[in-house]
């Protein structure tokens, strides 16, 4: 793909949603990174400069990071670690937590809710062969939490989808949610079965607690031992959260999870706005979000790529077009084949804007990180 | 002259068996100066001299060797035959009537007759110094059609392993266990396959006998290079278990047991020990015969799975161990009934499979997130065994990769307090690890485990 047809490309428009034309918009800095040995820490600290510095958004703060640690620790793909194909990788959630402590943060709570997982986060991270107390030393106030349950809470937060909601006028999410004064979404650059792309957005569909979400969610009160995903509640919409949590709206409609995902993804990104958006692209995996994918063959890939922005719509969108596709593409279009487009859906709820004419990009151009998944 | 050869032989309890495919006294090169020093050859009395020079050449080399006969005809005149031959005993090895191979005992005797024999026939508990049987699963992890590891109950790749039935087989008695499993035809067996098999049945204190697939051994006899490399690398992995004879006075260490007769499938692979062991949980075995109350020493929690099959004296233990604190899950009234195994059966059936359902789903509840000895993470691809010194002071973690590729970041918390540790590989010299101190107990880390590592702490 030559410059001039990835420039064509995305300034194609969408054909079924328009755009917010007020949407706001931030900067997002691409860096090339190779490797995990290189250094990180000095890559990404340079990044948050160029989008206007962490010490404005962190310092004195409690920042919750949602992470990408999907599905269960046990399945590898090729054998490989985790950080370099689905997960993001310790060595970016190290640094990105001792820039943070330099910067002033008072807490950093990784948060994410692991595949099944009713115990600790800091258990399925040893799982997943992280150094935990590596990380607990990189800054002063680490701490986890596993927010596929109550975790430590003592009740759920009820978020409120503003505006008009496209499948749930709230959520009831784990406590680290609401007691923060920051979140961020740490994300990989992959593809997804579902949604086509998994970035910042995307990463957010995790923040549902399978308590409530999942399959094997009470019916009247949340299962607090969750063994399992959210396939019958969210994907196929086969039967409604715990009566604990606020219904989905029109509960029947649609079963396509090509529609209800990206829907719900948006939904839950308007409830909890994402501050920070970080997306792994140093190394990752192409054709799916996990090695439990077949519908297309996957490949392991090295985009040696970090991208970050504090606007998750304006992140993805050129995450997106780093990947080699339109971010504005509508379905039926590369990656969005069998889906609706997450980030025009996110831009439809006043999130942020897709339109790569409006979105600053610092650092290296798109055109210079391109990577193409599309093999 | 029987009793002067047997001299300076090692005991059968030190056996380090390989079953050896040529007569060829040149042969004996391979295991010279390794720990393979008892042969197994297939009995054929039309290639008896070759094979009485062959056993003297042997002898000579502190090597035993073994004439394997196989079904057919009456054993005992080729078992005598093979003695005659200064062979140094017999294995009989397949489903022979008890009467026959009690008239090769009275035959060969006072030279050693080892039976690998169904493992529902073994002869558990009984005064033999080795038992075996060649019914085994090939360790390692299945793969799908695509290539893809199979799942099992957890989201981790299932890992098949002769280890359950090893650890119940070594729990009746004190016979040393022989696991003599083949190589399954026209498969590519790599060296790290290799490594697998040993370690799966030297992890559980068992021993696999060596037994080369046809292409490797065609080769090896050809000098090919590769397969001398293949070759080196077994080698080297007996020499990390055998090299290290303490080991094997170590007793197993658990705080959960499972009592489980054979009857309710403690020999089948893939039932409730090797679902517990896929859970990296230690766990000890107890046939019903052995529930006394020092089988219960030390456990916190107990599986009965089949109350019916205890005596009133049996049952008396287990309401001592409640009474003490213990916590006791019973299977399903039905589950004798439905569970018990079929002669030539080694693994679950369907049916068995969805009935340990009913009882798996209250185990794991019981055991949750708890400490029974040991945790191990980031070991989806790998089994273990826990065992500890005959004083208590020290603990052995043994680790057994399944999957082609290294694990790299192994954490290990170890119930107790414990302030040093050293880590054992076939591949490297003894190292000292770090410790530090954890909820349960100690942590470890480990950095890498290729096929084989064995943690020790004091």
């Amino acid at each position: 793909m030559t410059r001039r047809e990835l420039l064509a490309l995305i300034g194609a428009a969408p054909v079924a949603l328009k755009a917010a034309p007020d949407a706001p918009t931030a900067p997002v800095s691409i860096a090339k990174c190779a490797s995990y040995n290189d250094d990180v820490t000095a890559t990404l600290g340079a990044m948050f400069d160029q989008i206007g510095g962490l010490e404005r958004i962190v310092k004195g703060k409690t920042v919750t990071i949602k992470l990408n640690l999907t599905g269960s620790p046990g399945l590898r793909f090729k054998g490989r670690p985790l950080g370099v194909t689905h997960y993001t990788h310790p060595k970016l959630v190290g640094a990105t937590a001792y820039l943070m402590g330099r910067a002033g943060a008072k807490r950093i709570r990784f948060v994410e809710s692991g595949w099944a997982l009713s115990g600790p986060l800091e258990e399925y991270m040893l799982d997943s062969g992280w150094n935990v107390r590596s990380l607990v030393s990189a800054a002063p106030g680490v701490e986890f939490e596993n927010t596929n349950n109550l975790g430590k809470g003592k009740r759920y937060a009820r978020l409120k989808v503003p505006g008009t909601p496209y499948m749930y006028p709230a959520f009831d999410l784990n406590h680290a949610f609401e007691d923060t004064d920051v979140f961020v979404s740490m994300a990989k650059l992959k593809n997804h079965e579902t949604c086509g792309v998994t970035l910042s957005l995307k990463n957010c569909f995790g923040n549902t607690p399978a308590s409530i979400y999942g399959d094997n969610a009470g019916v009247d009160e949340p299962n607090e031992k969750p063994t399992s995903g959210r396939g019958t509640v969210c994907h196929a919409g086969e039967r409604q959260p715990s009566r604990s949590a606020p219904p989905e709206l029109h509960f029947g409609a649609n079963h396509d999870p090509g529609y209800r995902v990206p829907h719900i993804v948006a939904d839950l990104v308007a409830a909890r706005p994402v501050d920070l958006a970080i997306i792994d692209g140093i190394e990752s995996i192409a054709g799916g979000e996990g090695p439990w994918i077949r519908s297309k063959p996957l490949r392991l890939v090295q985009p040696g790529v970090l991208i970050a922005g504090t606007n998750p719509v304006t992140t993805d969108a050129v995450a997106t077009a780093v990947m080699g596709y339109n971010p504005r593409a509508d379905r039926g279009t590369a990656p969005f084949q069998t889906c609706d487009n997450t980030l025009l859906l996110a831009e439809r709820h006043g999130i942020g804007t897709t339109d790569l004419h409006r979105i600053e990009v610092v650092g290296v151009p798109i055109a210079q990180a391109l990577y193409r998944y599309e093999s | 002259m029987l009793f002067a050869l047997l001299l300076t032989l090692s005991l059968p309890t030190d056996w380090v068996p390989a079953r050896w495919h040529w007569l060829e006294t040149k042969t004996l090169e391979l295991v010279s100066g390794t720990p393979v020093n008892c042969l197994l050859i297939d009995w054929d009395p039309q290639q008896r001299a070759q094979a009485a020079a062959f056993a003297d050449a042997a002898a000579g080399k502190g090597i035993a060797t073994l004439a394997v006969i196989h079904p057919g005809g009456d054993p005992a005149e080729p078992a005598r035959d093979a003695i005659r031959a200064k062979l140094t005993g017999v294995v009989l090895e397949g489903d022979f009537p008890q009467d026959a191979t009690d008239r090769v005992r009275a035959a060969v005797a006072p030279a050693p007759l080892i039976e690998l024999t169904l493992r529902s026939r073994m002869p558990l508990g009984s005064k033999a110094p080795v038992i075996g049987t060649w019914q085994g699963v090939w360790p390692g992890i299945p793969l799908m059609e695509d290539g893809a590891a199979k799942a099992g109950p957890s989201g981790s790749p299932w890992i098949n392993t002769n280890a359950g039935f090893l650890r119940a087989a070594r729990a009746f008695g004190d016979s040393v266990v022989w696991i003599a499993n083949s190589p399954q035809p026209k498969t590519v067996i790599t060296a790290e396959n290799y490594a697998q098999v040993i370690g799966d049945a030297a992890m559980v204190g068992a021993r696999w006998v060596v037994a080369l697939d046809d292409d490797l051994a065609r080769r090896l006899h050809d000098g090919d290079k590769a397969a001398l490399q293949v070759w080196s690398r077994i080698i080297r992995q007996l020499q990390f278990y055998e090299g290290h004879r303490d080991w094997r006075g170590f007793r197993t260490y658990a705080k959960l047991a499972v009592i489980q007769g054979v009857n309710d499938g403690a020999l089948l692979s893939g039932g409730i020990l090797d679902m517990i062991g896929a859970r990296h949980t230690p766990v000890r075995a107890v046939p019903p015969d052995r529930l006394q109350p020092e089988a219960l020493a030390g456990a916190s929690m107990a599986v009965n799975v089949d109350a019916a099959a205890l005596t009133a004296q049996q049952r008396e233990v287990l309401k001592a161990f409640t009474r003490s604190g213990g916590t006791l899950l019973t299977g399903p009234a039905d589950w004798k009934e439905s569970a018990v195994p079929g002669k030539d059966q080694i693994t679950l059936d369907d049916k068995q499979t969805k009935r340990l359902d009913d009882i798996w789903h209250d185990i794991n509840s019981m055991i949750g997130r708890g400490n029974l000895g040991v945790r191990l993470f980031n070991v989806s691809s790998m089994l273990s065994n826990l065992l500890t010194s005959p004083d208590g002071k020290q603990v052995l973690v043994h680790l057994v990769n399944y999957s082609s590729y290294p694990v790299d970041s192994v954490t290990v918390h170890v119930l107790g307090d414990y302030r040093q540790a050293w880590l054992y590989t076939p591949e490297a010299p003894e190292k000292k690890l770090d410790v530090y101190k954890v909820d349960e107990g100690t942590g470890v880390d480990i950095d890498l485990v290729n096929v084989s590592a064995t943690l020790r702490l004091e």
